[in-house]
């Protein structure tokens, strides 16, 4: 990580602070909790300890990205921008998760920025550093895909749900919305939580396109009632310029006068 | 004397004889003395309303146009005859007789082709005003102005123009009100019918319609599905009183009826 992009005022602590405490917080990440102590300890001389204070950047979208940080304590938010340059909540990271792993991979700068929550505690783990981990044990490396491999199950789940409801949406049919229950959605325990907020949001959405049609329904119309006057006169003139009008009118007039006398 | 009551839209479509029946009929049940004549000779509908057909109809007013008989006699007592049906039932014993056009294509092409003396159709009209006893005499009329649309303007004490919400309605009901002014008619009375429910501003619409004609809007009656349904078998108002648009149509019957 350059530290020239790290926003201040950031705390550093001691590597050689208590290499006990690190291993024992290795084990509660996702990515390492599977490793035994041996190649834990292996990692202690690279990995980094750092805080964060809330509100405070952790690295932004575009950034140059040589290294993966896992969660202590704390959530941070996963942040991008929108075409109009406002701040869209990708995802929220709390205790245990993997930051940054992407750019570990493939080298790419920062796919999105990330912003502390709370007070937050990270580890740090260099690119080389993990490099050469994976090099040395095979095993870990199968760890580690396995955990990658979890990951994209857990996204293609929702994705395979985020296509039926847009389908359905398409349709104008929400049913599902009924259906499915929000908590249906937050208690299955195999998906990420990243799969569950993308599900929780999206079915949101649907919820409020629902509100927002049935609302237009409901909308009376305003009718304007609107009168071509210059035709309005032209057909009055048309229909009383006969002989048979002038006569009617003539007739009518002596009609009322009879009838109003019989009164 | 009693009143004549002209029922007319700009365009065809707007249920002028549902509604000109189903007033008639509401009428009558007050026990005033009513007769309904049906004047669009092109294309007469509202017998059936009144629950006569080809075979029980007698003379029509092609008839009497034509000089085979009286006025008197192509009289149909609805009261009398029309106790088959759940609505029409209720009408056994009122004072209400129906004039019926000739539904026979013979007949029907002979007008069309040798026309006829409107002023031969307002003696009649005149006539039966007086031998009846009439207290309201409701005519059915043909979409447009024509001849006999304007005489039936003419000679009306009322005149109640139904229009649908919508522009082309707006605008020949213009034209309309116009004429009925230029005609003297001393009552005009508007009546929105067709209208989507829920889909307008009912306060608006009524604002806007009366502003626009400068006459009272006396109802606006719901598209009804349920009257091309059954209706055309019986007086929807009759057969179903709690119905939205019975409840509108009561309230254009009040209008009529509050008329001195």
């Amino acid at each position: 990580m350059n530290l020239a992009n790290r926003a201040n005022p950031m705390m550093w602590i001691p590597n050689n602070m208590a290499d006990e405490t690190t291993i024992q917080q290795l084990k509660k990440t996702f990515l390492f909790n599977g490793l035994p102590d041996d190649v834990l300890v292996t990692l202690l001389d690279s990995i980094v300890h750092c805080r964060l204070s809330k509100d405070e950047i952790l690295f932004r979208k575009g950034d140059a990205g040589d290294s993966l940080f896992m969660i202590g304590e704390g959530w941070v938010k996963i942040v991008t921008e929108d075409a109009l340059g406002s701040q869209l909540t990708l995802n929220q990271c709390g205790p245990g998760e993997a930051i940054g792993e992407m750019s570990l991979f493939d080298q790419a700068p920062r796919s999105a920025g990330v912003v502390a929550l709370s007070d937050v505690t990270l580890l740090e783990l260099k690119r080389d550093a993990l490099l050469q981990l994976l090099d040395q044990r095979p095993d870990v490396a199968l760890l580690v895909i396995r955990g990658i491999s979890s990951r994209l199950r857990g996204s293609t789940t929702y994705i395979e749900k985020a296509i039926e409801w847009s389908k359905k949406i398409a349709e104008g049919d929400f049913s599902f919305t009924e259906q499915t229950q929000s908590r249906d959605l937050l208690s299955d325990a195999t998906q990420e939580d990243r799969a569950k907020q993308f599900l929780s949001e999206f079915f949101k959405m649907a919820r409020n396109v629902r509100a927002r049609e049935e609302k237009l329904k409901q909308q009376v119309e305003k009718l304007t009632l609107q009168i071509d006057e210059a035709r309005r006169k032209q057909e009055f003139e048309e229909l009383t310029s006969s002989d048979f009008y002038a006569n009617l009118k003539e007739q009518a007039k002596k009609l009322r006068e009879q009838r109003s006398d019989k009164k | 004397m009693g009143k004549i009551v002209s029922i007319h839209s700009f365009r065809g479509g707007t249920g002028k004889s549902n509604t000109t029946a189903n007033l008639a009929a509401q009428v009558a049940l007050r026990d005033k003395r009513v007769g309904v004549v049906d004047t669009d000779i092109q294309s007469p509908g509202i017998h059936v309303l009144f629950g006569l057909d080809e075979k029980k109809m007698g003379r029509t007013i092609n008839d009497y146009l034509h000089g085979k008989c009286s006025i008197g006699e192509v009289a149909f007592s609805v009261g009398e005859f029309a106790a088959d049906s759940d609505g029409r039932s209720q009408l056994a014993g009122k004072k209400l007789w129906l004039f019926p056009s000739s539904i026979k294509g013979r007949d029907i092409s002979q007008i069309l082709r040798e026309g006829y003396d409107v002023n031969k159709l307002n003696e009649g009209l005149q006539t039966l005003m007086k031998e009846l006893n009439l207290d309201y005499l409701f005519i059915d009329t043909h979409p447009g102005l024509n001849e006999e649309t304007l005489l039936s303007i003419a000679i009306s004490d009322i005149l109640l123009l139904i229009l649908r919400p919508d522009n082309q309605d707006f605008q020949g009901t213009a034209v309309t009100v116009d004429i009925a002014r230029s005609l003297d008619v001393p009552n005009l009375l508007l009546l929105v019918n067709k209208a989507v429910p829920g889909k307008y501003d009912y306060d608006d619409l009524k604002a806007q319609v009366e502003k626009l004609y400068g006459a009272p809007l006396t109802s606006i009656l719901p598209l009804n599905f349920e009257i091309a349904d059954n209706a055309s078998k019986d007086l929807f108002s009759l057969r179903f009183p709690d119905h939205e648009w019975s409840k509108g149509l009561r309230q254009v019957a009040e209008a009529v009826l509050s008329i001195p």
